[in-house]
């Protein structure tokens, strides 16, 4: 069962995928204040909370895999982290597309853009750690992690502690009826790409890692 | 002295009670509003662009990934099959 659950995720995320859009472009009414450009809001938002998401796990992992060495955890990690820096590329091109339909202009460096950046960055960070630093460099890669994950609080109520262009924290609740039915579709399809990718590079990891070690034992017996 | 009738076409006829006066928006105002429409129209279509891009960029970085999951998969079962075959090798 765990292993077509991936694939399982994305056959349910494909009808709700093209149910989603044909929601955002046709039946979702135009917003009084940001007109047409609006409609970005329903992928902008759900590909922010998932890096958000991604971030938070690569965090929890990294911090377990530098408890009890665990292979599975550095996987589960490194594959949050590849989620992460793609949605949150997601994000940050979006909203600057968005930004610049609906504020004249695609960077503001208001607090929010700028955390989101700076988590981008430290999850970039952290993949070239991973990927290209030796051994030894584990234990920085997952204080990078840990140090993402705590960005996520901070980025989540930059809206409410410093003075932003970005709507408040509780922006989705206040949709009304048609919007929030438009929106949980296009969420619920995207985080079950995701997860599907995630599960995917996971379970192509832990494979990568198991491989290394039966090439070692044989070259170990020869 | 007769009187002269004027000519029945020039005569103005008297005003139907069913009829009020035409009321409506002046010319000026209808090119004003056709002119807010076009801008809002251009608004519209700028706009669309903006969404068709930032949907463009999002799926175009989900499938990029794909496709690097798919090429690691790859990779990773000729590697698998590199094994077997050292691993058949040994036993024979």
């Amino acid at each position: 069962m765990r292993k077509i659950l991936p694939d399982l995720c994305l056959l349910a995320a494909m009808p709700l995928l093209v149910y989603s859009v044909h929601r955002v472009f046709l039946e979702t009414p135009i917003e009084r204040q940001m007109g047409t450009a609006f409609k970005i809001f329903f992928f902008h938002v759900p590909m922010g909370w998932l890096c958000m998401l991604m971030a938070v796990i690569c965090g929890v992992a990294a911090g377990v895999q530098l408890r009890r060495r665990s292979a599975v955890a550095g996987a589960v990690a490194l594959a949050a982290a590849e989620l992460g820096f793609v949605t949150g590329l997601g994000v940050l091109l979006t909203g600057p597309i968005w930004g610049s339909a609906t504020w004249g202009t695609p960077w503001t460096g208001d607090a929010r853009q700028v955390t989101t950046a700076l988590l981008w960055l430290v999850i970039a960070a952290y993949l070239l750690l991973r990927h290209y630093g030796p051994r030894s460099s584990d234990r920085l890669a997952a204080a990078l992690a840990i140090f993402g994950a705590v960005n996520v609080p901070i980025i989540y109520y930059a809206v409410k502690l410093w003075k932003t262009m970005h709507p408040s924290t509780g922006v989705v609740a206040s949709l009304p009826p048609e919007m929030w039915a438009t929106f949980w579709p296009g969420l619920i399809a995207l985080a079950l790409c995701t997860l599907a990718l995630f599960g995917l590079r996971t379970r192509q990891l832990v494979l990568a890692d198991e491989l290394d070690a039966a090439w070692v034992r044989l070259d170990d017996n020869l | 002295m007769d009187e002269v009738t004027p000519p029945a076409s020039t005569a103005t006829p008297p005003p139907d009670p069913a009829y009020g006066p035409a009321v409506g928006r002046s010319l000026a105002d209808k090119e004003k509003l056709r002119e807010l429409e076009g801008v809002a129209a251009d608004k519209t279509a700028r706009d669309y662009q903006h969404i068709v891009l930032a949907y463009g960029v999002l799926w175009a970085l989900f499938a990029g990934y794909g496709i690097f999951l798919w090429r690691r998969s790859a990779r990773l079962r000729a590697d698998m099959n590199d094994l077997q075959r050292r691993l058949d090798q040994r036993a024979r």
